[in-house]
């Protein structure tokens, strides 16, 4: 009621404030005034209310929520003590080590028998094998090796690979190798001196497309004999085991070839980034495989195969990434144009939080995916949106990072050229990796 | 041979440490933790006894907040086999953690006790001194080699200027400088089998100690910040401001 009272009040004086008259007879700047001070006051009245607040019960202490508990659900991105026990110890490691040797690994293609050594103290081939056959392995582990993958590949993209080559290919035949492939090599891997082994997948041509291989595996009595060609294969000169992916009659399938086998040969296509790996050209000419060498039983599923390696990817990207972070953001706060730390520019500030925002999208995607890897889910669509995203925007981190260092970024001199290399190796790479 | 290796959770050394608004101390919020560095230093030079078959059994044993498990975990995925924690919400101070290890050396009986030479928090150097001390045992400290041999330990120490060597009868105590060793990196497996190795929580009653400290920080402040340099125009400037303002020539 009393807000219709002062509204009719106001508007009609409203209407005589805006009238010729009040000019006339010498009366607006009063009317003005008591139309300005009414609206002003008239309404702060009307916000009262009838309501009177009660305590019903008395509280000793004021009552908060509490985060949930903790869950091992699907989407709980908590990692365990454990793992990020693992994380300090990769990560010490790759600080330590791979950092200080990176650019000597890059320079020298390839990645030094001590750094190997080193690495051989954090026993990831242990981690690939099951108890039984003298590894460490009681479950499956995808999205700690995953965490692997990106911690090895903060300290350096290609020593990464060619440390994580072998424990791809445990883990491959830990998880689809028949009794006697399993018997035959993965004891080797956990020994004093293990192989080195890798895994062939990509082939040089256009459109590649892994489901459509044309290496070719064809039966021939109690052998298989394999032609064609396949890229960017990590370690493949030094390789004692190679998993190749071929075309049989059924689809894809993968072979087991000892390094050495007649008909196989590597040859020598240096890339751009990730040198430190050795990727190199393999070609294959009437290779002759035992029959008992086609890696699974019945069980084999080659999509998962590619799949996990498309996550061990992202996991390397995701590492790279954060290595770029963070060396731009102390980089930005630090270097002074115009009489200030260029992170005051918008354009830098906004590059920079782009990058971050970007990555964590990349990371939580390529979490999901493993995570679901581990649990036995179907995974392929989360891998192939994790490896959507991260082959654009890694590249584009990578970019980003030469590019905020000016030209200081452009040289040897500063380690974002060469993570700028190598990340763009995640829009290609096909095999080499498996979780 | 029981070896026990009492370490320290501390700011990791990576992290650049800043001190609180208030000046009431360094600012631990989101801070990571990790073991001191000499702590990981005793770890391993114990881990290596054992592996030489001169040890059978590392106790890790820290004092510190329930956090502090996480550093006991680290020690035993290094090597140590079993851990105790003395579990404080105190800021226990160097006299206090003294008479605490010595509680501990006098129930679990050590032959040796490998410390870290300081922590690199406080700084304070003082921890296996005093507990050499209160348990009555030779100590060899600032190690950089330790040799066990028919009852005895031999350790070199650094020195300023060059090295000692000194022979204790066993039991002793030892602090650890930072070339006795490189702490190795823990590897995958035995980190999941750290989770399997005992690790005990008592409490200060339990030992019949207190750390209530006698010392009082009244004040923590960053390092004064550097001021520019100048630049001079002649070496004679740069001569006369040497001679005359700098006065160091």
């Amino acid at each position: 009621m009393a807000k219709d009272a002062v509204g009719y009040a106001l508007s009609a004086l409203n209407k005589m404030a805006g009238s010729n008259v009040l000019d006339k007879i010498g009366l607006r700047k009063l009317v003005e005034r008591i139309a300005y001070t009414l609206t002003r006051t008239g309404f702060q009245v009307i916000t009262t209310t009838a309501r009177t607040f009660k305590s019903t019960q008395k509280l000793d202490k004021p009552q908060r929520l509490n985060a949930p508990g903790y869950t091992t659900d699907l989407f709980d991105l908590n990692i365990t003590d454990e793992q990020q026990m693992i994380r300090d110890s990769v990560k010490s490691f790759a600080s330590e080590v791979l950092r200080v040797s990176a650019e000597k690994a890059d320079s020298g293609h390839a990645t030094s028998a001590e750094t190997l050594a080193a690495a051989q103290e954090l026993g990831l081939n242990y981690f690939a094998v099951p108890e039984t056959l003298g590894g460490a392995a009681a479950e499956r582990s995808d999205v700690t090796t995953m965490l692997v993958a990106e911690d090895l590949a903060w300290g350096d993209m290609g020593q990464a690979i060619a440390i994580l080559a072998p424990m791809s290919v445990a883990n491959a035949l830990t998880r689809w190798g028949s009794a006697e492939q399993q018997a035959k090599y993965l004891p080797a891997f956990t020994s004093e001196n293990p192989p080195a082994a890798t895994i062939a997948v990509a082939e040089p041509r256009v459109l590649f497309d892994p489901m459509q291989l044309h290496t070719t595996a064809v039966k021939q009595g109690d052998s298989w004999v394999l032609n064609g060609s396949k890229s960017l294969v990590p370690v493949a000169a030094e390789a004692e085991l190679f998993l190749v992916a071929a075309q049989t009659d059924n689809g894809p399938a993968v072979f087991i070839i000892e390094g050495g086998t007649e008909g196989l040969v590597c040859g020598d296509d240096p890339g751009m980034g990730v040198r430190a790996a050795a990727m190199r050209p393999l070609t294959l000419t009437n290779v002759k495989v035992p029959a008992a060498n086609k890696l699974g039983v019945d069980d084999f599923d080659y999509r998962a195969f590619i799949d996990l390696g498309t996550i061990a990817w992202c996991a390397l990207a995701v590492g790279t990434c954060q290595a770029v972070l963070e060396y731009v953001i102390p980089y930005c706060n630090e270097r002074i144009a115009f009489g200030e730390p260029i992170s005051h520019r918008q354009a830098v500030a906004f590059m920079i939080a782009d990058m971050a925002i970007e990555l964590d999208g990349m990371r939580l995607l390529t979490w999901r995916a493993a995570s679901r890897a581990e649990q036995g889910k179907s995974f392929q669509r989360e891998a192939h949106l994790a490896r959507t995203l991260v082959k654009e925007k890694a590249m584009k981190i990578g970019t980003d990072g030469v590019q905020l260092l000016g030209g200081h970024g452009f040289t040897h001199e500063y380690p974002v050229e060469r993570w700028y290399r190598d990340l763009r190796i995640i829009a290609v790479a096909f095999g080499g990796l498996h979780l | 041979m029981k070896v026990l290796v009492p370490i320290k959770r501390v700011v990791d050394y990576n992290v650049k440490v800043r001190v609180k608004a208030d000046n009431s101390g360094v600012d631990l919020a989101n801070v990571k933790m990790a073991m001191n560095p000499f702590c990981e230093i005793a770890v391993e030079e114990a881990v290596r006894l054992k592996e030489k078959g001169v040890v059978t059994e590392i106790i890790a044993v820290t004092i510190g907040n329930k956090a502090a498990q996480e550093q006991l975990r680290t020690a035993m995925a290094l090597g140590a086999d079993r851990s105790i924690l003395v579990e404080t919400e105190e800021d226990a101070q160097p006299l206090a953690i003294a008479k605490a290890l010595k509680a501990l050396v006098d129930k679990e009986s050590p032959d040796l006790v490998i410390l870290g030479k300081q922590a690199i928090d406080g700084d304070n150097s003082q921890t296996g001194q005093m507990l050499a001390a209160l348990a009555g045992m030779p100590q060899g400290t600032f190690a950089s080699e330790v040799n066990v041999a028919d009852g005895k330990v031999k350790v070199t120490r650094e020195i300023d200027g060059g090295l000692q060597t000194v022979e204790l009868s066993l039991p002793a105590v030892v602090t650890t400088d930072l070339r006795l060793n490189e702490p190795r990196y823990a590897s995958l497996p035995n980190i999941m089998k750290a989770k399997k190795k005992p690790l005990e929580v008592i409490s200060a009653a339990d030992l019949g100690v207190s750390f209530a400290s006698s010392t009082k920080t009244l004040k923590v402040e960053p390092p004064a910040e550097r001021s520019a340099g100048i630049k001079v125009a002649s070496v004679a400037e740069l001569v006369e401001k040497l001679k005359n303002e700098a006065k160091v020539i």
